[in-house]
């Protein structure tokens, strides 16, 4: 399988970088520079933010490869998760941000005392996960795409869709418990 | 109140999904620094909704994009300086106290610049060579990290102690001046030495300024100020060349 392959191809040259050759790093970029790219500009949608998250990644990616070994997850998904979460740092949109911002998250999060627990499979099935978005109804799906793809708040999902913002919470929260139920089943 | 596992799962799942944000997804990103769990359950839904990503379809960056990442990473090994360290482990057996080692490891580091100094005369015009400067950055009175400069523009930030390992961290390295303004140097490994390449560098530092290493997020502050807490810090001490012997160094802040 195609992906299996490049998953490999990345693998071994993110080891090689982790020694610090610079020549397998140059080969990585290469690989995986123009779908990363895609990734962030679609969240950040300027040009010029997209290739400052793409270039803030790759210097993270250059100095994290060598923990990439016991990170359990494919090299791909690895490197889409630091572009993502670095192209949502990048988003200020305060506003929104403090409308968003829920309330459970005021609660006292230092009193934790849950066991561990296996929260869902460790699948990497694309063909899955997709088989499941499609299970969702058309508002799960809508909502969870347009969070997901665009990087939007769940005020701004609310404000696109010109629905309530607590219909769209409620939308991405049922959608993403039923995509887990389908994901572990 | 305590998170139950339905709050716990549904966290993981919109950090993921990325409609956590701002100062809540900030403080997930701090619990999961201590909470193995917490990130296996980030990592089971970062396995399965990331991949999703992959659909979109490529689009070519820029090509300056590379040569600023290429500009900004460093070859690690080669950067090691085995005497430099030789004699840090000679200050620190003889189990003098934290500020004493930060005195002595001044004296070691303008000692080794100026032996650098020799060295890379001829390859450098003199008007080039700026003049030497050194930190110990202390956390809590221990030296963890120390800073030399290597050339014009470039800094060496050298490992002291190395760092425990910190899923989702990344450590930032900032330039704090004397009226308190502050300049981001670049992130910084955590286990290995850092060359800090920056043209602009040379007329910021003084005597006086100070460098501190900030816990953010992973890839760096995202305000362009420091967000999290400040690991280490020290002064820098400024020296005239071919003044080594008559040097006092400054002494390190804790």
């Amino acid at each position: 399988m195609a992906d299996l392959e490049l998953n490999d191809k990345l693998a071994k040259l993110l080891s090689r970088a982790g020694l610090g050759d610079k020549q397998a790093f140059a080969e990585l970029y290469e690989s995986t520079k123009s779908k990363l790219f895609a990734v962030t500009l679609r969240i950040v949608r300027e040009r010029h933010l997209a290739e400052e998250v793409l270039q803030d990644s790759f210097v993270n990616i250059w100095n994290h490869a060598a923990d990439y070994a016991t990170a359990k997850a494919a090299p791909m998904t690895w490197m889409t998760a630091i572009v993502r979460n670095r192209s949502l740092d990048l988003l200020r949109r305060p506003r929104l941000e403090t409308q968003d911002e829920d309330d459970f998250f005021t609660l006292n999060l230092e009193d934790d005392s849950l066991s561990p627990q296996d929260l869902l499979s460790q699948s990497r099935d694309k063909a899955k996960v997709e088989h499941c978005m499609k299970d969702l109804d058309g508002e799960q799906l809508q909502t969870i795409s347009l969070a997901f793809f665009q990087g939007l708040s769940h005020s701004e999902v609310a404000d696109h869709l010109g629905k309530p913002l607590g219909t769209v919470k409620t939308h991405i929260r049922r959608g993403l418990q039923k995509l887990k139920g389908c994901l572990e089943a | 109140m305590k998170l139950t596992p339905e709050l716990r799962s549904r966290l993981a799942s919109e950090y993921v999904l990325g409609t956590l944000r701002g100062p809540a997804r900030r403080r997930f990103e701090a619990m999961l620094h201590d909470d193995r769990a917490l990130r296996e359950s980030v990592a089971a839904w970062e396995a399965h909704l990331t991949p999703l990503a992959e659909r979109l379809p490529a689009i070519e960056p820029s090509k300056r994009v590379w040569q600023r990442i290429e500009a900004r990473i460093s070859p690690r090994a080669a950067l090691v300086d085995t005497s430099l360290l030789e004699r840090l482990s000679f200050w620190k057996r003889l189990g003098v106290g934290a500020s004493a080692v930060s005195a002595a490891l001044l004296v070691a580091l303008f000692a080794g610049n100026a032996a650098r100094q020799k060295i890379d005369a001829p390859l450098i015009a003199a008007a080039d060579t700026p003049p030497m400067i050194a930190a110990v950055l202390e956390e809590e009175g221990e030296p963890r990290m120390m800073i030399d400069q290597h050339r014009a523009g470039i800094l060496m930030v050298r490992m002291i102690k190395p760092w425990q390992p910190m899923p989702g961290v990344s450590k930032q390295l900032w330039l704090v001046m004397k009226d308190g303004t502050m300049a981001s140097l670049g992130l910084i490994d955590d286990n290995a030495d850092t060359r800090i390449v920056n043209a602009a560098l040379d007329a910021k530092l003084a005597d006086g300024s100070m460098f501190a290493i900030s816990k953010e997020p992973l890839g760096g502050s995202p305000t362009g100020q420091p967000t999290g807490m400040v690991f280490c810090k020290g002064m820098i001490a400024k020296v005239p060349k071919n003044a080594v012997t008559d040097v006092k160094p400054a002494r390190a802040v804790i």
